[in-house]
């Protein structure tokens, strides 16, 4: 099983709720023990906060593309609540000439939230798909500078559109019907800010989004679609972070240009990356804590050090205890985290998970070894005539393949034989320029590599690519939530079994960047097999192995394809491996197949020989 | 004609300040790949100063030196405070750093200058223009353009020609291989950022001048417009980062003049969808850089 309704269901909502009652507890203490209306706009300030910063969160932290979008897409929600929101009767008064008739609408705060809600995801969507097309992935650079051009059209249109948003100088100021009495809807929508954002993360579309952000190309290679779970991120943020923008300016009672801008982005930024960006409790304590940090910083800029109780005259620090002190204090925490602490405080640990791990895993207990499949489903791969060329070199020329499932096919060569080249035309990662190949007679040439493992040809990578950040059960759990969907109609070996099965059992819960060598390549065998593959393809599985562990793993490869029933493609460079593993071998040279046959057939190859193992070997 | 002519000279004038800016980006981008969001500060810094020494009795003549010395100064004195110490980060913690280092020069100003609009003269020719035939053109533009050519000619030649250009182009093409061959990477990335510096330098003269004015935020239209730039012509390639610029100048002046005069003031948004569709239909940019995932 890798959906555990009490997991990914009822901890995080209990994780959820707790965050929510420490945050808010936390502000009505430091409220009640104050006792001015200032200290109860600076908690209210903090809850708006809280929510606009767990909605950047779902998508920044899951996906881990930075966005200074979001405050941008905060000002478009702003506005669009504000004109529809405010009285006719003070529209008339601010922005008389309002475009589309509206300035005889109103309608109840509620509702202008939804309508803001909802124009804001359109914009989204437009924005996705651009942030899509610039193959947006973890950290890219080009996406970022995409949210911060939205930022600034934003806040440009906001300027010189006076008639819609009463531009740069007046704003708007209004009187909405009701005004905000109490918090009632702040706290509501922070709860469901939180709730969306835990229930989120431990979604089959959050956890293959966390994928992609972890390692991009293997996310691809284990069938995850990067761009699609981006997309689901990036609503379901901007439709939270609309929510919280609304209040805001409910709650301030106008709305500027500028209060949807840089200031705003770097301090929600900040709040994000302090706590810890990849999870939600992460967010809340940096909003906690640079809330505080910068409420402290305001009044030390105001009264030194007398906010202690102790007054100066003529203080040494002066010079620093100046006002705006709160906005040094921001830029400075940022770069300071980034140095030192670049994952925040918390780095990636969750509340809800932790919880669990203390009191839902004492249930466990290990599987059993797997036995392997009564039958085989058949299955037939066939490469023929794959050319490839880079630049003049021809890396390939001619080159194919066949195998069954069932059988071990290995694929030996010397170095720029054209082994990798080909592993990575049949995985989709290189385009051949002649050729085709095949699974049961259906055409996988060209197709994107994520396609390519839904089809059931599987990849494991020569230079370890697992999901660092992600345990060992969550990266094999990846795997199986795409084979649940795409793999149905083969069977299925639970996460745990697999688990057990790769001698992993005891290291369930460590992260996979934690695991040592040997270790990392059995997850990756797991992972892999998790996918029901039809064909296993193994890139250099030995590479970095002592003798002894590549004898062992011949064993454990062998034990895995038959638990799942796929046939495995090995490519190595290792003779002695091959031959003890394949039941067929084809002998790479020089980018075309020289021969092919059974070990010992190889073997006696005399053209082998002298290709592979030198002119030495061949006399 | 005459006014599509004039625009195009306007165009390449502001193009060829922008060129300038993303250039610096695109060099410190190569050897970092960090794109850096503070590269309007090299600007800001120098504009303060300028703002400081025509109030104790400078002027243009000995203003300009001082603007690219400062510049040059404060990106080398900026890499070694800060960008040093996230080298070979991710790409999330090194833009997350320059946009930090952005926020706390931009503070810094607001804590102990002001808020407020600081005044600089500008220089007397700065609003004459030559009449040729029924086209009237701005000398700061021609200025602009001639100074932008001269330099670029320079770092071209110092790119192609010398030791230090050839090391910066061997480590921005493979940085740990450089290192293997000998290139010090320390002297290196400095150099990046000197070179970087110094772009900007002579960007700010024109940036300043044309603005005649520095507030703490006034990074941030230079920084936006280089990055942009960058991305326009193609993230990786330094030919990419001046095409680019000029490009994004040539479109906002020949977009202004085209614009009906009621949304005229919407230009710069058009710009940026027209930056949008750009990216959508060619998300590489215009020379865009083949990018090779390795496995």
């Amino acid at each position: 099983m890798f959906t555990n309704s009490r997991r990914d269901v009822a901890f995080p909502l209990i994780g959820a709720v707790t965050l929510f009652a420490l945050l808010f507890g936390g502000g009505l203490m430091y409220q009640t023990i104050l006792g001015n209306g200032s200290a109860q706009r600076l908690v209210t300030t903090m809850l708006v906060d809280a929510i606009i910063v767990i909605g950047i969160q779902i998508y920044v932290g899951n996906t881990g593309i930075l966005s200074f979008g979001h405050i941008g897409f905060g000002a478009i929600a702003g506005y669009v609540f504000a004109v529809f929101a405010i009285s006719p009767a003070e529209k008339i008064k601010r922005i008389p000439m309002a475009p589309f008739g509206l300035t005889d609408v109103e309608v109840p705060p509620a509702v202008a939230i939804a309508i803001a809600v909802v124009i804001t995801v359109l914009f989204a969507v437009v924005v996705g798909i651009g942030l899509a097309r610039s193959g947006a992935q973890s950290g890219s650079v080009a996406a970022t500078v995409i949210t911060l051009a939205l930022l600034f059209v934003t806040h440009e249109v906001a300027k010189s559109w006076p008639e819609l948003t009463g531009g740069n100088r007046g704003g708007i100021s209004f009187a909405i019907g009701a005004s905000l009495q109490g918090r009632w809807p702040i706290v509501a929508a922070l709860i469901g800010a939180l709730v969306i954002a835990r229930l989120y993360g431990q979604s089959r579309s959050g956890r293959l989004a966390v994928a992609a952000r972890e390692d991009n190309l293997a996310a691809r290679a284990m069938g995850v679609n990067p761009l699609v779970q981006q997309m689901v991120a990036l609503l379901l943020s901007v439709a939270v972070v609309s929510v919280g923008s609304a209040l805001r300016v409910w709650q301030i009672g106008s709305i500027l240009p500028d209060r949807f801008f840089f200031a705003y982005g770097m301090l929600t930024l900040v709040m994000l990356i302090v706590g810890g960006r990849n999870s939600v409790t992460g967010a809340v304590l940096g909003v906690a804590v640079m809330t505080a940090a910068r409420e402290l910083a305001r009044r030390l800029g105001q009264d030194g050090f007398e906010v202690f109780g102790i007054g100066l005259d003529g203080a040494p620090l002066d010079w620093i205890f100046r006002e705006n002190l709160n906005s040094v204090v921001l830029g400075v925490a940022m770069v300071a985290f980034m140095i030192w602490r670049p994952n925040g405080i918390l780095e990636d640990w969750e509340f809800d998970q932790w919880l669990y791990r203390r009191v839902g895993r004492r249930t466990e207990t290990k599987p059993g070894r797997l036995p392997a499949l009564d039958v085989i489903p058949d299955a037939q791969f066939s490469a023929s005539g794959i050319s490839v060329s880079f630049g003049g070199f021809q890396a390939l020329s001619d080159a194919g393949i066949t195998a069954e499932s069932g059988e071990v096919v290995g694929i030996i060569g010397p170095n720029g034989a054209g082994k990798t080249t080909f592993v990575n035309v049949i995985t989709g990662m290189v385009k051949p320029s002649g050729g085709q190949f095949s699974i049961d007679g259906d055409q996988l040439t060209g197709r994107p590599s994520f396609e390519l493992s839904r089809r059931g040809l599987v990849r494991t990578f020569q230079n370890l690519r697992l999901f660092g950040a992600l345990t060992v059960r969550e990266n094999v759990e990846t795997a199986a939530l795409v084979a649940q969907e795409h793999r149905g109609h083969r069977t299925l070996r639970d996460v745990e079994s697999l688990i057990a099965e790769a001698g992993l059992w005891d290291h369930r819960d460590r992260r996979a960047r934690e695991l040592d060598y040997g270790n990392s390549r059995r997850l990756e065998l797991a992972r892999a097999a998790a996918m029901a593959p039809s064909f296993l393809l193994l890139d250099e599985p030995t590479s970095g192995m002592s003798d002894s562990e590549s004898i062992a793993m011949i064993e454990q490869v062998r034990h895995m394809a038959a638990t799942v029933g796929a046939g495995v493609i090995v490519i190595d460079h290792d003779l002695g491996f091959i031959t003890g593993i394949s039941d067929r071998i084809y002998v790479f040279d020089q980018g075309s197949v020289i021969a092919s046959g059974t070990p010992t057939e190889v073997q006696a190859n005399p053209r082998v020989q002298a290709a592979y193992l030198g002119s030495a070997a061949a006399r | 004609m005459e006014g599509l002519l004039q625009n195009v000279i306007d165009g390449l004038g502001r193009g060829s300040i922008y060129a300038l800016l993303a250039l610096g980006v695109a060099v410190v981008f190569g050897i970092m790949h960090m794109l850096n969001f503070a590269h309007g500060e090299l600007i800001t810094i120098p504009g303060y100063l300028t703002y400081w020494a025509f109030n104790n009795g400078w002027n243009w003549f000995t203003v300009i030196p001082l603007i690219v010395v400062s510049a040059v100064l404060s990106s080398l004195l900026i890499e070694r405070i800060a960008f040093s110490r996230v080298r070979g980060a991710t790409d999330f913690t090194m833009l997350l750093t320059s946009f930090g280092v952005h926020f706390i020069v931009s503070a810094g100003f607001l804590l102990y200058v002001s808020a407020s609009v600081k005044p600089i003269p500008r220089p007397g020719w700065f609003a004459n223009t030559l009449a040729m035939g029924s086209l009237n053109i701005e000398i700061f533009d021609l200025v602009v353009i001639g100074v932008t050519a001269v330099v670029l000619a320079g770092t071209t030649w110092l790119l192609q020609r010398t030791m230090f250009g050839l090391a910066l182009r061997a480590a921005a093409s493979d940085f740990d291989t450089a290192r293997l061959m000998g290139i010090k990477s320390d002297s290196v990335i400095r150099g990046a950022f000197a070179l970087s510096g110094f772009l900007a330098g002579i960007a700010g003269i024109f940036w300043i001048m044309r603005e005649g004015q520095v507030t703490p935020t006034a990074g941030i239209n230079p920084m936006l417009q280089g990055v942009l730039a960058v991305l326009i012509g193609g993230l990786g390639s330094l030919r990419g980062a001046v095409l680019g610029g000029l490009v994004l100048g040539l479109a906002e002046v020949l977009l202004r003049s085209w614009l009906p005069l009621s949304i005229q003031n919407l230009t710069t948004g058009f710009v940026f969808v027209l930056i949008a569709l750009l990216f959508i239909f060619r998300p590489g940019g215009l020379l865009s850089v083949p990018q090779v995932e390795r496995v």
